[in-house]
């Protein structure tokens, strides 16, 4: 079975539609950082070996690391 | 949060909620000036920054600067603060108005905050804050039309440049309270996330009716331009690395001047003190108890309010959060977190506000490491320590790859209590059980420049605190240090003073010798002697005498006693006070043997036994709060002991 597209399988420059978040503590944090499903995501930027990442949500910044990447289910906008 | 009635007659709380970077704490320094002063919550040690202010010539407030928030439904210990005290019914003294900053930039996501206050239907003002970054983007929003939307007053604002505050005053004055619909219906009956979905989608709309704008904002074009550069892999590094090296020259070289001037002012005020007051008791203690406890401190001012500049610099430009970033990765497998580095940095100025700092980091094992692990970076307590004894042993002229040794000794220094902190994380991960998922989520808000009114209130409270508590400390140390090397048990002391009667009569003999003399053989027998005595043979391996075993014991308090006891036990019986402590230090030779003291073997051990002894009853004292026992600082404080202990053993035996 193949599993469904995450944050982390995307490269720099991408930008995607939230559509799942597969961990509820990160779904609050995420949220209230005004990333919610639906919102178009773009990958600003990754460290050394894909960890951290940057993302931006409209006009704010936000880092996450891959495993945090890898629990967010995304479609390419 | 149930309904309050509001009436302002003449004294009001205004309570400042907001999400972080939302400029609020530039706010509370623009409405009360130097009107503030800061506490502590009850029972946790989150700072409570209290003002005042006069909203016109009837109404005076008191305003409360909480800390930031990204919603009220908390998720660090920080925002626990922030919601229990929005939630505490228990305070009616005084009537309360809410007024909560939005970064109008990014109204849409700090709107959320603003509309689950108006649901809790507590008076409340919304302030439109950074318009100037609104304006700058070509963005404009309606303010008429937010008011209207949320149903309560809407205040445009530029804190930075005090803009817009006689409209709030004004506002504030003419607040009346008014039931509004609550922004969402019947929110009981979802769960917490469907509801802020639901929220959000509310928010957009009413985004869509007030805000106009083009595509993404040139504050943010002009952030990730500058990360491209700051979070670069090789690039990011060497600014981080070459923006520290700069902070520890320019502490050392540009404190030089302001240092001399209060060492000499103090010698000078000494000598006067000492001629001027009549002879006796009093003066022996002013002079050499007191004041050379003081003095030994306050020349310390210029370097640790430097430090505190540097670090507050930073963080208001934006840039520690980009540090942040860049060292997670590494931080991450020593058990810790990017948001260690912020309390691991400010630990180079104090590890009391460095361990509080670290309650935003939200993963319980990551914040204990952090806790544990931060005491271990050399604080600017140390600095006294350091600099008296690297002068004492490491000549100003010595190069090493022609910088300047004593320099070299220092970075060394910082360099090793990095090292030794990293590795003893690196050992608690595997000690510490958790299960709880750690993660790294993090706004990193927009590069700015600083807000030179925060800077400098940071630096004034900071080195305020740091000033008035560790200067209590010092003066009972000092004092209590005083009559314990000028008294003694039994009559050694007053045999002494008989043995040298005839010396001292003979007009011929040499006076300041003999004084001298005298003056060391009485604090051999004194009840600090004793004492010091008494611990010698524990740390005789390590290079230390009796005077420096006193040291350490009173210095247990507080490291930069150390220089005080120096001070005190090498003044006591210099009757002229006319040479600096290093001076005199330098002259000291065991009694015994003729040798020196403070040979290289001995000041190389006394320094790392400084870098990594936990010598603060402060940090003990907070790591009991932070961590709600007593367990984890009685563990730190042993580990730490044992570190120093058998760290200094090998240095002297090495350089013996």
């Amino acid at each position: 079975m193949r599993m469904r597209a995450t944050l982390a399988d995307y490269k720099v420059g991408d930008k995607v539609i939230l559509k799942k978040v597969l961990d509820n503590h990160l779904t609050i944090q995420l949220y209230s950082m005004g990333c919610i499903l639906g919102e178009e995501i773009t990958i600003e930027r990754k460290a050394p070996f894909g960890d951290p990442i940057i993302i931006r949500v409209e006009d704010s910044f936000i880092s996450l690391r891959k495993d945090d990447a890898q629990k967010m289910e995304v479609l390419l906008s | 949060m149930g309904e309050k009635t509001f009436r302002i007659e003449d004294e009001l709380r205004l309570i400042l909620v907001g999400n972080p970077n939302s400029g609020k704490s530039t706010l509370f320094n623009s409405l009360t000036g130097l009107n503030q002063r800061i506490g502590n919550f009850p029972g946790v040690t989150v700072e409570k920054k209290i003002g005042f202010l006069k909203i016109n010539d009837h109404i005076k407030a008191e305003v409360v600067d909480l800390p930031g928030t990204y919603s009220l439904s908390p998720r660090s210990e920080d925002e626990q603060v922030t919601f229990d005290y929005l939630n505490d019914n228990s305070r009616n003294d005084l009537p309360e108005l809410i007024v909560v900053v939005v970064d109008a930039s990014n109204l849409k996501r700090n709107l959320l905050l603003a509309t689950q206050l108006v649901d809790s239907e507590q008076p409340t003002i919304l302030v439109l804050n950074m318009m100037d970054i609104v304006e700058r983007n070509k963005q404009s929003i309606d303010v008429k039309k937010l008011e209207e939307k949320l149903g309560i007053p809407v205040v445009p604002i530029n804190a930075r440049l005090s803009k817009g505050i006689k409209e709030l005053k004004q506002a504030i004055a003419n607040y009346k309270y008014k039931k509004v619909p609550k922004f969402i219906e019947n929110h009981e009956s979802k769960d917490a996330l469907e509801n802020t979905v639901h929220r959000f989608n509310k928010i957009k709309d009413i985004v869509k009716l007030t805000l106009t704008k083009e595509g993404e904002s040139r504050t943010a074009k002009i952030t990730r331009r500058i990360d491209s550069v700051f979070t670069h892999p090789v690039f990011g590094f060497a600014i981080f690395l070459l923006i520290l090296f700069l902070i520890f020259q320019a502490i050392f070289s540009w404190s030089s001047y302001p240092m001399n001037w209060i060492e000499n002012g103090f010698l000078v005020l000494g000598n006067w003190l000492s001629k001027t007051l009549p002879e006796g008791v009093l003066n022996d203690l002013l002079v050499d108890g007191v004041l050379a406890g003081l003095g030994g401190i306050i020349i310390f001012v210029p370097q640790i309010a430097m430090l505190f500049m540097f670090i507050a610099i930073l963080e208001d430009t934006g840039y520690l959060s980009r540090v942040s970033f860049l060292t997670d990765a590494l931080l991450k497998r020593f058990g810790l977190n990017g948001r260690s580095i912020i309390p691991l940095l400010g630990g180079a100025a104090c590890a009391v506000p460095a361990i509080m700092s670290a309650r935003t980091i939200a993963n319980k094992k990551e914040r204990l490491l952090t806790i544990f692990v931060t005491p271990l970076i050399s604080c600017s307590a140390r600095i006294p320590v350091y600099t008296l004894l690297i002068a004492l042993v490491i000549p100003a002229d010595k190069q090493f790859l022609s910088f300047n040794l004593q320099g070299v000794v220092m970075m060394a220094l910082y360099l090793l209590g990095f090292v030794a902190a990293l590795l003893t994380a690196f050992v608690m991960k595997y000690i510490v059980k958790s299960d709880e998922r750690s993660n790294f989520v993090m706004e990193l808000p927009i590069y700015r420049t600083p807000r030179w009114t925060n800077v400098g209130m940071t630096i004034l409270n900071k080195t305020k605190v740091f000033l008035f508590e560790a200067g209590k400390i010092i003066i009972a140390v000092s004092i209590v240090l005083w009559v314990l090397s000028s008294y003694g048990p039994g009559d050694e002391m007053s045999q002494i003073e008989e043995k040298y009667k005839t010396v001292l009569a003979d007009s011929n003999a040499d006076l300041t010798a003999a004084n001298e003399q005298i003056a060391s053989e009485k604090l051999e027998v004194s009840y600090a002697g004793h004492i010091g005595k008494f611990i010698e043979p524990a740390i005789r391996p390590l290079g230390f005498d009796w005077k420096i075993g006193i040291a350490i014991i009173t210095s247990f308090a507080a490291r930069e006693v150390f220089v005080g006891t120096m001070a005190t036990l090498y003044s006591v019986g210099d009757e002229e006070n006319t040479a600096s402590i290093k001076e005199k230090m330098n002259r000291a030779t065991h009694a015994s043997t003729g040798a020196k003291v403070y040979t290289k073997a001995t000041g190389y051990s006394l320094l790392i036994f400084y870098a990594f002894a936990l010598q603060c009853m402060a940090t003990v004292a907070i790591v009991v709060k932070e961590t709600g026992g007593w367990k984890w600082p009685i563990i730190q404080l042993v580990y730490m002991g044992a570190l120093a202990y058998f760290s200094s053993l090998l240095v002297y035996q090495i350089f013996v």
